[in-house]
């Protein structure tokens, strides 16, 4: 099959987009998987409710919608919290079939809940730059997708600064590598599991408001499908590894264009865990995880 | 003491229930029971409700007038709906059918959305006998498939086969000589379409059909793109490039309505294919204009029953009551599938007075033979009314082309095929780039 230089690019592009889109939620996963050792099933839907939002204050407001960012991630932070602390943490540390029903059950109470608030029609919104576009010789950049993959690469810088730079970022990672040892140097591990629920919330609700301006549909069940692709990219770039959720995240993102370029849509899905199990067959812990993870 | 009060608090609730519950049972009039089958949750819900609100209006107007006469009752009885959400999921269907059938005993289903949801529910149907007019799965192996009985199913819905015809022919006789025609091409060049279809029943289907229609009518339309996508689908940035990179003069993507809005919107906004897109009739609902916006501006859809136009002929002032009723009592315009439920209830009820019984078998024999005048949707012969091979009814197709009002940030069809209900010229605007020149 021949394919032009213009074309591939294209393809390569859509592929960037889309993995921006996994790389914020499965950095969300990671982030909670890493402080609470906690798998969260109802992230996509987490990205869902960061979707409503959005779309609700466009309505009311009718704001630029990246702007409207500044609100959905706070918003989306609070809920965080409020839901491990609500829902998580009284099951935290007894069985963790507790803790996977649990986000099992979530995900039902979400989306009722957003199919109740909301409706269940399925709602877009059009972005104010829906019609403009970065022309780089014969390659065709629509504007949104460019916004998309800079908002992105900030959001992952600036999460990079909290982790690294900050006291907060410090008491983050000395709770996800060792719990007792955080706890018996006088980090509040409790406070540190709802500050990495509601992070890990505030990126999903990032995912959503990025989702919602790329002139994709939403409704409440639309969370499903990407949490299920997190979740691949998670296990495929390594438990608990940041590095490991951005890479893994582009790589499918790209993985999925170019298959559904060459094999057909049909095969979207299925590449992304072809390539999941290749890879886990050669090293069991992922692209970037550590043994015993 | 207190003990005591609450023995006796408990005593009179109990009592209290129980003279509710007799109550309850010696009041119950006689009804014809019909389970409505449609997606009130789930990505198919927007169809699902439009179904299950057709199916209301239909029941409340029938009850206004008095219900159906059914003559072993000796008396007319009222049209009671029992709402079944088939979650828009095959396992959902299921569960939902096998309960409507088993614990509410209705005597007879309505509705069923996507072929692949009533394919999965059709052998509990079958097991029980229960008669099922289907108002919303279009794949033919619906009433055609032989792995079960479907003796008690009738198909009130134009089918794959159906509409794909109609749509290609549509595509040839108007569509590819104006294409030919503005841009110099040779009168007979073949036409070039893309196919984009879910990868289920409905959209193989829809492939099928093309495929067929083409090849027995030695028609000049060549399939230079045939890309399939998994259900749900709403990112089609990738397919849409491999689309574009084949030149189509046109694309036919046999869609549902949360499917085909980002598919046509990323296609002129991100991938910059600017061509005309066919939609198949599922699609001919409030909220597919409103979704689409300017993006829908040219494109056509095939119809048979549609919220903002009105075809001409002896059924214009049904469609119009029908719109205007639907509108009063939901605030929200009506779509097609519901269009097909609304007219199924009313021939359950006909089935049921012919019969003159509610049964399940007289039901069945009942709509095996029964003629109702059309109604909202032109049919053919001009009675709704079941084939004896398949038991499918046969409607009157037509296509609309959607035009953009920017004055009033509106998208509205317009009848362009056939003739007979024109209401416009099929144009091509000035953006369209065609496959090939």
């Amino acid at each position: 099959m021949a394919i032009d230089v213009g074309t591939l690019l294209q393809i390569l592009f859509w592929g960037l987009y889309a993995g921006c889109i996994y790389i914020l939620l499965a950095t969300g996963v990671n982030l909670i998987f890493g402080v609470m050792k906690t798998v969260n099933f109802a992230h996509g839907e987490l990205l869902m409710i960061g979707a409503y939002v959005t779309w609700t204050l466009f309505s009311l407001t009718g704001l630029n919608p990246y702007l409207l960012l500044v609100a959905t991630v706070p918003v989306l932070l609070l809920f965080g919290i409020a839901v491990q602390r609500l829902a998580f943490r009284p099951v935290l540390g007894s069985h963790k079939l507790n803790e996977i029903f649990l986000s099992i059950g979530l995900i039902y109470l979400f989306q009722n809940g957003a199919a109740m608030i909301w409706g269940s029609d399925y709602q877009s919104i059009q972005s104010p730059f829906a019609s403009m576009a970065v022309t780089i010789g014969s390659f065709r950049l629509p504007l949104d997708y460019v916004i998309i993959i800079a908002v992105t690469i900030g959001i992952l810088v600036g999460l990079q600064l909290l982790l690294r730079r900050t006291r907060l970022g410090l008491a983050l990672r000395a709770t996800s590598q060792n719990r007792k040892a955080a706890m018996l140097s006088g980090i509040n591990v409790e406070r540190m599991d709802m500050i990495a629920f509601g992070l890990g919330a505030a990126l999903a609700g990032a995912a959503g408001t990025l989702w919602v301006v790329s002139g994709q549909v939403f409704d409440p069940y639309m969370g499903s499908v990407p949490a299920v692709k997190a979740f691949a990219i998670v296990i495929l770039g390594g438990l608990g590894s940041i590095p490991g959720a951005i890479i893994g995240g582009l790589f499918y993102g790209v993985a999925e264009s170019a298959a559904t370029y060459t094999l057909g849509g049909a095969w979207k899905d299925a590449i992304s865990f072809i390539v999941l199990i290749v890879v886990l067959v050669i090293r069991p812990t992922g692209l970037f995880g550590e043994r015993g993870e | 003491m207190n003990a005591k009060y609450l023995i006796l608090i408990a005593g009179l609730v109990l009592a209290a229930a129980l003279v509710a519950g007799c109550t309850t049972q010696t009041a119950q009039p006689a009804a014809l029971k019909l389970g409505v089958v449609s997606s009130m949750t789930g990505p198919a819900s927007t169809t699902g409700r439009d179904m299950w609100q057709s199916a209301q209006l239909a029941a409340d107007e029938i009850n206004a007038k008095g219900g159906v006469f059914v003559k072993s009752l000796g008396n007319n009885v009222t049209i009671a709906l029992v709402q079944g959400d088939d979650e828009s999921t095959r396992e959902g269907g299921q569960k939902v059918v096998t309960k409507m059938i088993a614990d509410d005993k209705v005597d007879a289903l309505i509705g069923g959305f996507s072929s692949a949801v009533v394919t999965a529910h059709q052998s509990a149907v079958a097991e029980n006998g229960v008669p099922y007019i289907i108002t919303g799965a279009s794949s033919p192996t619906i009433t055609r498939r032989t792995d079960i009985n479907t003796s008690t199913m009738f198909h009130h819905c134009p089918t794959t086969d159906d509409y794909g015809a109609k749509t290609i022919q549509f595509v040839d006789e108007i569509m590819r000589p104006a294409i030919n025609a503005k841009f110099g091409r040779p009168a007979d060049q073949p036409l070039r379409m893309a196919v984009i279809y879910q990868d289920s029943p409905y959209g193989k289907g829809v492939l099928s059909a093309v495929n067929d229609t083409i090849a027995k009518n030695g028609l000049p339309i060549d399939i230079v793109a045939s890309e399939s996508y998994k259900m749900g689908e709403t990112d089609f940035r990738a397919i849409l490039t491999s689309v574009k990179a084949k030149n189509p003069d046109v694309v036919y993507p046999a869609a549902f309505l949360n499917e085909q809005v980002p598919m046509m919107t990323q296609a002129r906004r991100d991938v910059g294919l600017n061509t005309i897109f066919l939609a198949v009739e599922c699609n001919d609902d409030a909220d597919y204009y409103k979704g689409l916006g300017q993006y829908g501006d040219y494109s056509i859809i095939e119809s048979r029953f549609s919220p903002y136009t009105v075809p001409k002929g002896p059924i214009s002032a049904n469609v119009e009551k029908y719109q205007k009723d639907y509108a009063a009592k939901f605030n929200t315009s009506p779509g097609m599938m519901g269009a097909a439920t609304y007219e199924g209830v009313y021939v359950a009820a006909a089935a049921a007075q012919q019969a003159g019984s509610t049964g399940r078998a007289a039901l069945v024999t009942a709509l095996g033979s029964v003629q109702v005048p059309e109604m909202i949707e032109s049919m053919e012969n001009g009675t709704i009314s079941f084939e004896n091979t398949f038991r499918e009814s046969k409607s009157n197709l037509y296509m609309e082309q959607l035009h953009w009002d920017p004055a009033t940030q509106t998208l509205r069809p317009k009848i362009v095929w056939p003739a007979a209900l024109k209401e416009t010229e099929f144009q091509i605007p000035d953006w369209y780039r065609p496959g090939s020149v």
